[in-house]
C-alpha cells in the first residue's frame, strides 16, 4: 500500500522531471577536491559550455577515500548512483567483484573513438579484469618530491639546472635533510605522517626500490618482502625520531608545511602541483620544483594510481540510450581534451595528448616524467585499491611506526597477522 | 457514569492514531526487523538465508567487536561522570552570579550544546591541529610536548570526551541550575544562622537535595554516550578509525562498507540489550542509592 | 537569584565567581576562535604565531563556502526537514499524550508502556533497517526519506503526558458538566494552557532535528540533498590549504540555531528542563 502511493507519487515526479528537460543531464561524482578539483570544475563547465543545448554535467565532489567509496557503493545498492564517477584504477579489481561497475563494452569505446592503442599497457591492463574493460583511464598521478629552491640552493643541493642532488641512497638523503635543516628549514621534509592512508604510497614505492611485493602468487608479504617494508618503514621513521619529518602532520597541514617554507621538500602527489602554481601566480610563494623520488634503496621506483572514469550498475534501473551516449561522450571528450587536466599535475592517459608539443614542454610535468618508467601499480587483487581492506589494514600501523610509537619490525608483525586473516 | 465509553474510544482512537501509526511504521517494525535480519545473512538490501545463531557466534571470536565494545565502554566512562561533574560545577558557579551577568555566561555555557556535531567538529579539529591548533600554542606555553591527539591511540578517546563534555554539558548543567533553584532559600537562611560555611552548606544541604538531579543526569548521559557515533566518526576520518571504532560506527561499517545486513544487525541486537539492561539496572540502583541519600 | 543573594560575601565566594566568569571565557573561546579563523585569509591562518584578531579581515571564504558549495539547497532542505519533523513530532505527541492522560481507552497501559520502553531503546541500533525500509519505499535521497525515521522521539509525548496529568481535575469534570463534547474540551479548555509547552518543545525539537547527523548522513549521497551539517563534512569543494575557508562553512552551518537559542533563550532552557522531567 505505501510502497504503491510511493512509486505512484515517484513516478509522476520523474515525469514531470523528464519533460522539463530537454536536454540530457549527466550525474556526475567525483572526489577531486585536492589540488586538482577546480581544473576539473573548469573541464567540466567548458564541457557544458561546449555542449550548451545537448548535455549538461551535474558534478558533486565527495570526500576522498572510505567516505566516497562507501556513497557509491550503498547508493549502487539501492539504485541512487550516479551516471558517471571518476574511479581510482586500483580499485576496479575490488569493484569488479561487487559488482559494482558496468562494463565499458569494445563497442561503446568505437562509438567514443578510443581504443587501447591510446594508452599505456599498464593502464589498459589495470582497467581490465578477465578480459573486460571496466573503466576509460583518464591520468596516472604518481608521487614525487616536491622542493624548495630557495632552501635547497643555500644547502648546496641543487645542480646549475636548479635540479636537486646528492638525495640518493639513504644515507645521502637523510644527510641532505639535515643540510637544508640547516640551512634554515625547520623541518627537512614534510611528510603526511598523520595519514597511513597517504604514506601507503610513499612505502609502496620504496619497498618497489628494493623488488618488494605485497602479494606474491596469491601469498601475503612472502618470502623476503616482510624484511622489505621493514626496511621501508625504518627509513622513514627515522626521519621523524632525528627530528627531520615532522611528526604526526595531516594533509592540509603538510602541504601548509611547505608552501610556507617551514619545510624544504614534501613527498606528495603530483595533483598539488596546482597548488604551487596558484599560490605562485598570486606572488605568495618561494621557487619551487618536482622531481621523481629519489632513489633511496636499489633503483628508482615509484608508486603511481590512475584516475578513470567509470559507469556504476544501478540496481533496478538501466539508462536509456540517449543517457548511455551522453555518458561515453562525456568520457571521451574528458581524455581528448585531459591537455588542461595535465595543467594539475597529472600525467594524461590519453596518448595523442601526451604526444603533443604542448605538453611535453609543460613544466613541472616534463621534469618528473621521467618516472613513467619505473612506476609500480597496487597488485591485481580484490583485496588491494584505495579504500580497499589491505589498504586499511596497512595503513593503521603505519602512523605509529611513523611517529615512533611502534617498532618497524613489530608493525611488520602485525600486519603480516591481519592480513593473514583475510 | 456520565462517559459515554464507545463514544470515548473513538475519540481517543482518533487522537492516538497518528502517533501509532508512525510509532509501529517506524520504531515496532524496525526493531522487530532487526531482530530477525540478525539470524539471516541478508546483506544490506534484500533478504537473506536464515542462519540461526551463527552471526552471534562469530562476534565472540571477533576481534573488532570487541574492541568496539571496548571503546564504548572506555569513552561512557570518560564522558559521563567527569561531564556531570563539570556541569555541577559550572550550575553551582552560575547560579551565584545574578542579572545580566548569569545570563551572558550562562549563554556562554550553553551555546555549544545547540550546535551540530559537524560544527563541533570542525571548531576543535582546528583547535587541536597539530601544526597550527590554539590548543597546541598553549601546550608550546607551558613547556608541555605537542600532542597529536586524533592520531593517538591514546589521546584519542580522552580527547574526543572533553569535546563531547564541551559540546554537551549545557543541557546537563542547565538541569542542574533548574534542580539549584528549586531548592528553598529557608534552607539556607537557616545554615546561614547556624555559621555554616560555604563548602558545609554544599554537602550538608545543596547536595543531598541535588541527589535527584543528579541521578537523572546521569542516567540521561549514560544512555546518550552509549549510542556514541557522530563525533568518533568525524574525528577519525583520515586518522585511525579501526583502532577508535566503537559500536554504533561498528554497524554503519559491517552494513553500510563492507554490506553485511545479518552480522551488522546482530551487533546492533547487542548493543540494544547491553542499553537496556544498563538502563535499568541503573534506574534501579539509582533509587535505591537515592532512596538512602535523601531520607 | 536569592540564593546568590544570600550567600555572605567573602573572599572565598568572590573568588569562585572571578572564576566562574573567567572558565566561561574559556569556555566559548573556541567559538570565537573559529569565527575570527573564518575571516582571515587562508595563508594568514597557517602563520606559526597566534594573531587574535586577523590582518586583513576577508569575507572570501564565507563567499567561496556560498558561491563554491551548495549550502544554499543545504539551508532549504535542513529548514524543510527541521520544520516538517518539528510540526508533525510535535503534533502527534501532544494529541497522542493528551489521549493517554486524559481519556480512557483500552490499550492505553500498554501503549504508555511501549513509549516508555522506546526512551530506552537507542534508535542508532535501527539504522539498518531504517535503511531497508526508506530503500524499499524508494524514498533514499529524498526529503521524506530524511525525515521519517526522526519523526520518533519520545521525550516530547513523555513531557506533553506530565503535562496534561497535572492540570487538576476540576478542568476536565467542570467542563464535562457543562455537557462540552471532548473536542470542545480540548480545544477550549486544554489547548489554550499548552502553548507556553508547545513554544518550547517545538523550538527544541528544531534544533535537535536541524543538528542531527547520522541518519540524515547515511540516507542521503546526492549532494543537492543533504542538510547543512551532513554537506560541510561530506562535500569537499574546496582546494590547497582550506582551513578557514571549512570553518567558514561551519559558521554558517551553525548560525541559524545559534540564532534561535539567543532569540529564544528563555524557552530553550524552559524546554530541556522539560524534557528531564523537572518542572520548569
Amino acid at each position: 500500500m505505501f510502497k504503491k502511493l510511493f512509486t505512484a507519487t515517484l513516478l509522476s515526479t520523474a515525469l514531470f522531471a523528464s519533460s522539463a528537460f530537454a536536454k540530457e543531464t549527466v550525474a556526475w561524482w567525483d572526489f577531486l577536491g585536492g589540488g586538482d578539483g577546480v581544473r576539473m570544475k573548469q573541464l567540466i563547465s567548458d564541457f557544458n559550455k561546449d555542449h550548451a543545448d545537448k548535455i549538461e554535467i551535474e558534478a558533486t565532489t565527495l570526500e576522498w577515500g572510505v567516505p566516497f567509496y562507501t556513497k557509491v557503493q550503498t547508493s549502487s545498492a539501492v539504485g541512487e548512483a550516479p551516471d558517471i564517477m571518476t574511479y581510482h584504477a586500483s580499485r576496479i579489481p575490488l569493484a569488479v567483484s561487487q559488482g559494482i561497475l558496468q562494463e565499458i563494452t569494445p563497442d561503446d569505446y568505437k562509438t567514443m573513438g578510443l581504443s587501447k592503442a591510446d594508452y599505456p599497457d599498464a593502464i589498459w591492463n589495470a582497467i581490465t579484469q578477465d578480459g573486460k574493460q571496466y573503466a576509460v583511464p583518464l591520468d596516472t598521478h604518481p608521487i614525487v618530491l616536491y622542493y624548495n629552491k630557495d632552501i635547497l640552493g643555500k644547502a648546496g643541493l641543487l645542480d646549475d639546472k636548479g635540479i636537486p642532488k646528492g638525495l640518493n641512497g639513504a644515507e645521502n638523503f637523510k644527510a641532505a635533510l639535515g643540510k637544508a635543516k640547516a640551512a634554515g628549514a625547520k623541518w627537512g621534509i614534510a611528510g603526511v605522517t598523520a595519514d597511513g592512508n597517504f604514506m601507503y604510497r610513499t612505502i609502496y614505492s620504496l619497498m618497489g626500490q628494493q623488488d618488494g611485493e605485497l602479494m606474491t602468487d596469491g601469498k601475503f608479504l612472502a618470502g623476503d618482502n616482510p624484511k622489505k617494508l621493514e626496511n621501508a618503514l625504518a627509513v622513514l621513521s627515522d626521519w621523524t625520531k632525528s627530528g627531520l619529518q615532522s611528526p604526526y602532520t595531516d594533509y592540509p597541514s603538510a602541504v601548509a608545511l611547505f608552501t610556507s617554507g617551514s619545510a624544504a621538500m614534501m613527498i606528495n602527489g603530483v595533483w598539488e602541483v596546482p597548488t604551487m602554481t596558484d599560490l605562485k601566480a598570486k606572488g605568495k610563494l618561494f621557487e619551487w620544483g618536482a622531481v621523481e623520488l629519489p632513489t633511496i634503496f636499489a633503483h628508482p621506483s615509484t608508486y603511481s594510481d590512475s584516475h578513470t572514469f567509470a559507469i556504476p550498475v544501478n540496481k533496478g534501473k538501466t539508462a536509456t540510450p540517449e543517457k548511455h551516449a551522453a555518458v561515453l561522450e562525456v568520457m571521451s571528450w574528458m581524455d581528448k581534451h585531459s591537455l588542461f587536466w595535465a595543467t594539475a599535475g597529472h600525467i594524461p592517459a590519453y596518448g595523442p595528448v601526451r604526444a603533443t608539443d604542448e605538453y611535453k614542454k609543460m613544466q613541472p610535468n616534463a621534469t618528473y616524467s621521467p618516472l613513467t618508467a619505473n612506476m609500480i601499480f597496487d597488485p591485481k587483487s580484490p583485496l588491494f585499491g584505495v579504500a580497499g581492506p589491505v589498504f586499511d589494514v596497512m595503513s593503521t600501523y603505519f602512523v605509529p611506526t611513523l611517529n615512533g610509537e611502534m617498532d618497524p619490525a613489530q608493525a611488520v608483525e602485525k600486519i603480516k597477522t591481519d592480513l593473514g586473516k583475510m | 457514569m456520565i462517559r459515554n465509553l464507545a463514544k470515548e474510544n473513538l475519540i481517543a482512537l482518533v487522537f492516538v492514531a497518528p502517533f501509532v501509526a508512525l510509532f509501529g511504521l517506524l520504531f515496532i517494525y524496525p526493531t522487530i526487523a532487526m531482530f530477525i535480519t540478525s539470524f539471516t545473512d541478508a546483506p544490506l538490501i534484500g533478504a537473506g538465508k536464515w542462519v540461526g545463531i551463527a552471526n552471534y557466534v562469530r562476534l565472540a571470536s571477533d576481534a573488532k567487536f570487541g574492541l568496539a565494545l571496548w571503546n564504548t565502554g572506555y569513552f561512557v566512562l570518560l564522558s559521563v561522570i567527569p561531564g556531570t561533574f563539570v556541569a555541577l560545577l559550572v550550575a553551582v558557579g552560575v547560579s551565584r552570579l545574578s542579572g545580566w551577568t548569569q545570563a551572558i555566561v550562562l549563554a556562554l555555557f550553553f551555546l555549544p550544546y545547540i550546535l551540530p556535531v559537524s560544527v563541533v567538529y570542525r571548531l576543535w579539529d582546528w583547535v587541536l591541529n597539530f601544526q597550527f591548533g590554539l590548543a597546541m600554542h598553549v601546550l608550546d606555553a607551558l613547556w608541555i610536548p605537542r600532542v597529536p591527539v586524533f592520531k593517538t591511540i591514546t589521546w584519542f578517546m580522552p580527547a574526543v570526551a572533553v569535546v563531547t563534555i564541551w559540546w554537551t554539558a549545557g543541557f546537563s548543567f542547565l538541569l542542574f541550575l533548574a534542580g539549584l533553584r528549586a531548592i528553598p532559600p529557608e534552607i539556607y537562611e537557616a545554615a546561614a544562622l547556624d555559621n555554616s560555611n560555604g563548602w558545609t552548606t554544599f554537602r550538608k544541604i545543596t547536595w543531598p537535595l541535588l541527589w535527584p538531579v543528579t541521578a537523572l543526569v546521569l542516567t540521561i548521559q549514560l544512555i546518550l554516550q552509549l549510542k556514541i557515533f557522530d563525533q568518533v566518526y568525524l574525528f577519525s576520518v583520515g586518522g585511525r578509525p579501526n583502532d577508535t571504532m566503537v559500536m554504533v560506527q561498528y554497524i554503519y561499517v559491517k552494513a553500510l562498507v563492507n554490506n553485511q545486513g545479518g552480522q551488522a544487525a546482530a551487533i546492533a541486537v547487542s548493543l540494544f540489550v547491553i542499553v537496556i539492561a544498563i538502563s535499568v539496572f541503573q534506574f534501579l540502583l539509582l533509587r535505591l542509592a537515592g532512596g538512602d541519600d535523601s531520607k | 537569584m536569592t540564593y546568590a543573594n544570600l550567600q555572605r560575601w567573602n573572599l572565598a565566594g568572590g573568588l569562585v565567581t572571578v572564576l566562574t566568569v573567567l572558565v566561561a571565557v574559556i569556555w566559548a573561546f573556541p567559538l570565537y576562535w573559529g569565527v575570527i579563523t573564518s575571516l582571515k585569509p587562508e595563508d594568514e591562518v597557517v602563520r606559526p604565531v597566534l594573531e587574535f584578531w586577523p590582518e586583513h579581515f576577508t569575507f572570501e571564504n564565507y563567499i567561496s563556502a556560498i558561491t563554491r558549495t551548495q549550502i544554499g539547497r543545504w539551508y532549504i532542505n535542513s529548514l524543510i526537514v527541521a520544520g516538517s519533523v518539528t510540526l508533525i513530532t510535535v503534533f502527534t505527541c501532544l494529541l497522542c499524550g493528551y489521549a493517554i492522560s486524559q481519556l480512557k481507552f483500552p490499550g492505553r497501559r500498554i501503549l504508555w508502556g511501549l513509549i516508555l520502553a522506546s526512551f530506552m531503546v537507542p534508535t542508532q541500533t535501527l539504522i539498518i533497517n531504517y535503511f531497508e525500509l526508506m530503500a524499499s519505499f524508494g524514498l533514499l535521497n529524498t526529503l521524506p526519506g530524511i525525515i521519517l525515521p526522526q519523526l520518533i522521539n519520545p521525550v516530547i509525548i513523555i513531557v506533553y503526558k506530565q503535562f496534561f496529568d497535572s492540570v487538576p481535575k476540576d478542568f476536565r469534570e467542570a467542563a464535562v458538566m457543562d455537557n462540552a463534547s471532548e473536542w470542545r474540551i480540548f480545544y477550549k479548555v486544554f489547548m489554550p494552557m499548552n502553548w507556553g509547552v508547545t513554544a518550547a518543545l517545538s523550538i527544541v525539537c528544531f534544533i535537535w532535528t536541524w543538528n542531527a547527523f547520522l541518519w540524515p548522513f547515511l540516507a542521503v549521497s546526492h549532494a543537492e540533498m543533504m542538510t547543512v551539517p551532513v554537506g560541510i563534512t561530506q562535500v569537499n569543494d574546496s582546494f590547497g590549504i582550506s582551513y578557514a575557508h571549512r570553518l567558514a562553512a561551519a559558521v554558517l552551518a551553525g548560525l541559524p540555531v545559534a540564532v534561535t537559542y539567543l532569540i529564544f533563550q528563555r524557552r530553550v532552557t524552559q524546554a530541556i528542563t522539560l524534557s528531564a522531567g523537572i518542572k520548569g
